[in-house]
């Protein structure tokens, strides 16, 4: 249990002891904490006294499969609130094997200097000049990288955007074969990096200096009845490594819940091209990989490679968000030209939800027509040439809306929303309304429960209660480092009584259903709204921009009708 | 009655001759349930599968109608 602390002003580097008051927190739980109690709340989030904290889960670095998330967390640029984004890879398992419970980043570059922080195998950490990198992308960079240290490293890295510190700026992760596909895209965390100095955290994967499991024998077996569960259960055993998370389109398109053409629609024409069945039967033609596995330690593999129509691999692990930003939003569709944003995006290294959304906003003033798949590539590229325009739509959804005087931005705190149209989903309006995070939909999706039937996703009545409850879940479960496919499995209750134990047994403390996942949800809201209530947000942030109050959405034809006071209701606690 | 079924996810992997430009024609009972169609397809409740119908999700004990397609998923809780 140590933190790295590296000062990028001075260039040192400090390893100290945890804390006593950040013990037993992991990922989003200590980056949130730790940013409220170390962070003047109306701080430059690009300027020296904001943090940039990585901490791998509670879990990351055990035994347990799919316990490689990583929680990175700073103030944000896109929204000025707190911010915790996390991503898979390999990374989280990487430093939790060498026993880092958190890396700090702190103080601020000198203008124009950049540099990798390398972690080795022993756990040493050093500042290595990252001159000859500058203005790189991610693939190129992330390969420069496995020539020098070996294909057995993780690399977290920043792209043009994030160098240029532009506000929808990701921090990509690599997987299991080098590519730089994940990301902590949400947020502008990049641009925070960037900001830095930082181009990349670069850990050697072999690390033996894992922390102690206080109770390994329970560990063990509670881990094998949750690791079964997951293999089991339809979603995570059957449904992910078939389709992935693009398995979604189909359901919400036929809900009538899918923001389309910049959320004028509920259901796109011609969606059947984009579906997750459509994608997994164009690439198993082109002998692409259906599915993949992205993260360390995974057992559900629902990643996947895309590949063009000569075999040649265009973008990995192409998602539910990614398709729906780039293929619903601007109204492309076509897979080819969606794989390909993605990978733009990847390698300039910004957020595929704020861009996606940035072009169909975009596209909705008149800039480009709705469906124009090649005046979207030239839109993206000209993020990664730094073209003013690209700055513009580099900085997300709200800075492209100023651009144009165009007020039909579906944006909340100044974060894009993700793809359930509060219209015709009212719960996940909720959560993208509180959230303090700015809209997510990681933060408490309803959408499980109305596909079980369990919700009528055009239900007002008692979603501010099960978007509360599911984002105390959320916040819990982002301290684990487990990725959100295991956790589904989690949700039922004897699985859910085995994560527990397993968690109980890591931290040698009993946890019952009060403490995990209630009273740590709680603790890590509580602290992610008091930062936000300094930095001067108050509940009048909480709202959905005003069309989704007044526009209705075909083909239901209905508004979002939750009142101020239902969601300021929410964290009444 | 007749009604045509779209499938989707892993739903398919049963049926090998499906085509899913053309789903799966099924002949139900006049008044039958969600569950009724369900059971017909021989699609066990261990798939987690969900009807929808004019863009709405149906319940167990819904009532399929006459003349109107039906999508069928699994459920899946996000992305």
């Amino acid at each position: 249990m140590k933190f790295i602390k590296v000062n990028m002003n001075k260039k040192t580097i400090g390893v100290e002891d945890v804390p006593e008051k950040y013990k037993g927190l992991g990922g989003r739980g200590l980056t949130s904490i730790m940013i409220n109690q170390e962070v003047p709340p109306t701080c430059d989030p690009l300027g020296p006294d904001n943090k940039l904290i990585f901490a791998p889960g509670l879990l990351s670095g055990t035994p347990l499969p799919n316990t490689s998330r990583i929680s990175i967390g700073a103030k944000s640029p896109l929204t000025g609130t707190i911010k915790e984004s996390n991503s898979g890879g390999t990374v989280s398992a990487a430093l939790g094997r060498l026993g880092i419970t958190a890396i700090i980043i702190e103080g601020q570059a000198p203008e124009g200097d950049l540099s990798i922080l390398v972690i080795d195998k022993a756990g040493n950490a050093s500042l290595i000049p990252a001159q000859d990198y500058k203005g790189m992308r991610t693939y190129q960079f992330v390969e420069k990288m496995l020539e020098i240290y070996g294909k057995k490293t993780s690399v977290l890295s920043i792209g043009p955007a994030g160098e240029s510190r532009l506000t929808a700026a990701s921090i990509q992760s690599s997987d299991m074969d080098g590519h730089p596909c994940h990301a902590a895209a949400r947020g502008g965390l990049g641009a925070v990096m960037g900001a830095k100095g930082l181009k990349a955290l670069v850990v050697d994967q072999g690390g033996k200096s894992a922390d102690a499991i206080a109770d390994p024998k329970a560990f063990k077996e509670a881990g094998k009845i949750f690791t079964k569960a997951v293999k089991e259960h339809p979603e995570p055993g059957q449904l992910m490594p078939t389709l992935g998370t693009a398995a979604l389109v189909a359901p919400l398109n036929s809900m009538g819940a899918f923001p389309c053409y910049n959320a004028r629609k509920g259901v796109m024409d011609g969606w059947e091209q984009i579906s997750g069945e459509a994608m997994a039967e164009l690439i198993k033609e082109r002998g692409g990989k259906t599915t993949h596995m992205g993260c360390a330690q995974c057992i559900i593999h629902c990643s996947n490679e895309f590949v063009d129509k000569e075999g040649n691999y265009v973008t990995g692990s192409l998602e539910y968000e990614t398709i729906w930003a780039m293929g619903g939003m601007a109204a492309i569709a076509d897979l080819d030209t969606i794989a390909r944003l993605d990978f733009l995006c990847d390698d300039i290294g910004v957020d595929t939800m704020s861009t996606g959304v940035a072009v169909a906003v975009a596209m909705d003033a008149g800039y480009k027509e709705f469906g124009d798949g090649a005046g979207a590539i030239e839109m993206v590229k000209e993020i990664g040439t730094g073209t003013e325009f690209g700055k513009i739509l580099g900085n997300g959804p709200v800075a492209v809306g100023k651009y144009f005087n165009h007020s039909r931005v579906p944006a909340v705190k100044g974060q894009a929303i993700a793809g359930y149209d509060p219209r015709a989903m009212r719960g996940n309006g909720v959560t993208f309304a509180t959230s303090p995070m700015g809209a997510d939909h990681t933060a408490g999706n309803l959408i499980g429960l109305c596909l079980q039937g369990k919700l009528d996703p055009m239900q007002a009545e008692g979603v501010v209660e099960i978007s509360r409850d599911l984002q105390i879940a959320m916040a819990a479960f982002d301290c684990t480092g487990q990725c959100f496919m295991a956790t589904v499995a989690a949700f039922d209750p004897e699985p859910g009584e085995a994560f527990r134990k397993v968690l109980s047994a890591k931290l040698g403390t009993e946890l019952g259903p009060d403490d995990f996942p209630g009273a740590m949800g709680i603790r890590v809201l509580k602290a992610e709204r008091e930062f936000n209530r300094k930095a001067g947000f108050t509940n009048q942030d909480d709202r959905l921009p005003k069309f989704f109050y007044e526009e209705p959405l075909p083909p239901h034809n209905t508004v979002f009708v939750i009142s101020d006071e239902e969601l300021d209701s929410v964290f009444d606690f | 009655m007749r009604i045509t079924a779209k499938l989707y996810g892993t739903l398919s992997q049963q049926f090998p001759e499906y085509r899913h430009s053309e789903g799966i024609e099924v002949e139900i009972p006049d008044g039958a349930t969600v569950n009724d169609l369900l059971a017909l397809l021989e699609i066990s409740e261990s798939k987690g599968a969900v009807v929808a119908m004019e863009g709405r999700i149906l319940k167990g004990d819904d009532t399929i109608r006459h003349g109107v397609p039906v999508q069928i998923f699994n459920a899946i809780h996000g992305g």
